[in-house]
């Protein structure tokens, strides 16, 4: 079995994550700014994760995160294994590579997507403290 | 110290010799009808003629030339090539051109197949099928299009860059033979020369290169500083064709290993200030070299070697003299990039693709710094 026993867990542990960037004071106006729709297409187990940064967003937010299937069009879709993503979250991913090796896909304007990988750096040590909050440390990679 | 993991493709199939075009047939056994894709200097010059004519003479039916590719190619030129495309029926793509013919080919090729709008197929990895069969002859010696699974294309609207990468757009097969450099201006003969020895020098110094890309790199290298001079100059036969293969031989390694802040900082004087991609990479190297010497010194002087200097401080004075030597400009002064509008340069190429694998990092105060000094 992956990291994750079903979508629900991946929404707590991946979803909670996307919500604590969107009230972080640097990741969330930079992600904000790229006014991108970002949709994250799971496998194993199957779930979707969507960053709307174009429509307004709730109060103390600065993008929507939005779990499950949805009518919004993405500007940019990413799909990858839900085990893929977690090692991607801990800053212990190639990324290069993992779009070289088909363990990612991106659809859309890849340079937009480029652009924000400076902005969302804080996110790998969030990630580890997070999980640990929510006592999920055995999800924490070493 | 060997990297814990390497991945290395070549996807396309390369044949390289003088006057191999005439045998192009050969190569295409089995295939009766061919496409074309060009551009309409080429045909002016007969250089298509050279692909062409011995086809035809072995019985395969070219049902089309397509030649209205312009030098940096656009989202609506594909889609008027893709129409002419489906219009006739044919078993293989032929791109007769330089990398903006090549990479409208590719995209062309990708959207006959898909059925899809160009711009629905942006990404990476997007494509899970093979497409069809596509030749690529180069007419430059510098972007290795011809073999690299990349094409870039120009979106009018929005001046912006598309990129589109999968493995399934690299050519089936590359025909490189100096016969198709034979006109090649002594300055684009410069540009697409300082084009694929920053390739070269950017994929070797790349946080992605692995062994089998450096081998690469090195080899191009070497066979650029000993063919640059006289493919420029007398044109020779010899020195083309070496800067052919060195020009492949570069794109083989960078279609792996990536590129680095030179290219980042010449695609964003490319987008902003339309300086030649070739131009903006020979006037940019020597500084990105200078700055990535902090960190690679070992790595710089390995590629110094490979040239026939001794060291990094001397290939870095080597390749700024080749440009000149090449009737290149040297400063960005001299190719209409405003003093005002290096800040814009900057923070275009710190979010440019090509410098996440460049060896150190480089944000764009770092870069504003090397555009001034190139300035």
């Amino acid at each position: 079995m992956g990291v994750f026993k079903d979508a629900a867990e991946l929404y707590e542990c991946i979803g909670g994550l996307f919500r604590r960037g969107a009230e972080h004071p640097e990741m969330g106006p930079k992600i904000r700014a790229s006014k991108l729709i970002i949709k994250f297409q799971y496998t194993n187990p199957e779930a979707q994760l969507t960053i709307d940064a174009k429509n307004p967003p709730p109060e103390g937010m600065y993008f929507n995160v939005i779990e499950g299937e949805n009518d919004l069009q993405a500007d940019v879709t990413m799909s990858m294994e839900a085990d893929v993503a977690h090692k991607f979250w801990f800053g212990k991913l190639n990324l290069v590579m993992a779009l070289n090796r088909g363990m990612m896909r991106a659809k859309g304007p890849i340079a937009a997507i480029l652009k924000l990988l400076p902005s969302i750096k804080p996110a790998y040590e969030l990630y580890p403290q997070y999980l640990r909050e929510i006592g999920k440390e055995d999800k924490i990679m070493g | 110290m060997l990297p814990s993991f390497v991945d290395f493709t070549m996807r396309t199939r390369l044949v390289a010799g003088p006057g191999l075009v005439r045998e192009l047939a050969t190569e295409l056994a089995g295939y009766e009808r061919v496409l074309v894709i060009s551009d309409a200097q080429l045909v002016k010059l007969g250089l298509v003629r050279e692909v062409t004519e011995p086809l035809e003479a072995a019985g395969v039916d070219v049902v089309g030339v397509f030649s209205d590719v312009p030098p940096n190619s656009e989202v609506e030129v594909v889609m008027a090539g893709a129409g002419f495309a489906r219009a006739r029926q044919y078993d293989a793509l032929v791109a007769v051109g330089g990398g903006s013919v090549i990479d409208t080919a590719k995209a062309i090729n990708m959207v006959v197949a898909t059925g899809q709008h160009l711009l629905d197929l942006q990404g990476l990895g997007v494509l899970d099928e093979p497409l069809g069969t596509l030749v690529a002859i180069p007419t430059t010696a510098g972007t290795g299009s011809e073999v690299t699974s990349h094409a870039v294309i120009k979106d009018a609207g929005t001046s912006a860059k598309l990129t589109f990468t999968s493995p399934h757009l690299a050519p089936d097969l590359a025909v490189i033979d100096p016969v198709m450099t034979r006109d090649l201006p002594p300055k684009l003969a410069a540009s697409t020369g300082m084009d694929a020895l920053t390739h070269a020098v950017e994929a070797y110094l790349s946080t992605n290169a692995n062994p089998f890309t450096d081998a690469l790199a090195l080899e191009a290298t070497r066979l650029i500083a000993q063919n640059f001079r006289r493919a420029v100059r007398e044109r020779d036969e010899e020195s083309r064709y070496g800067m052919l293969v060195a020009s492949s031989l570069a794109g083989a390694a960078f279609n792996v290993a990536l590129v680095g802040c030179v290219h980042a900082m010449a695609h964003a004087c490319g987008g902003l200030y339309d300086v030649p991609h070739g131009v903006a990479n020979a006037i940019l190297l020597p500084w990105g070299l200078e700055f990535n010497r902090e960190v690679a010194a070992e790595r710089v002087d390995e590629l110094g070697r490979a040239f026939g200097v001794e060291d990094g401080r001397q290939f870095i004075e080597a390749v700024s003299s080749l440009a000149a030597e090449g009737g290149l400009p040297t400063r960005l002064s001299e190719v209409g990039v405003p003093r005002e509008g290096l800040e814009a340069v900057a923070e275009a190429a710190a979010v440019d693709g090509a410098v996440f694998t460049n060896p150190r990092e480089a944000g764009a105060e770092d870069l504003l710094k090397l555009l001034e000094r190139a300035f």
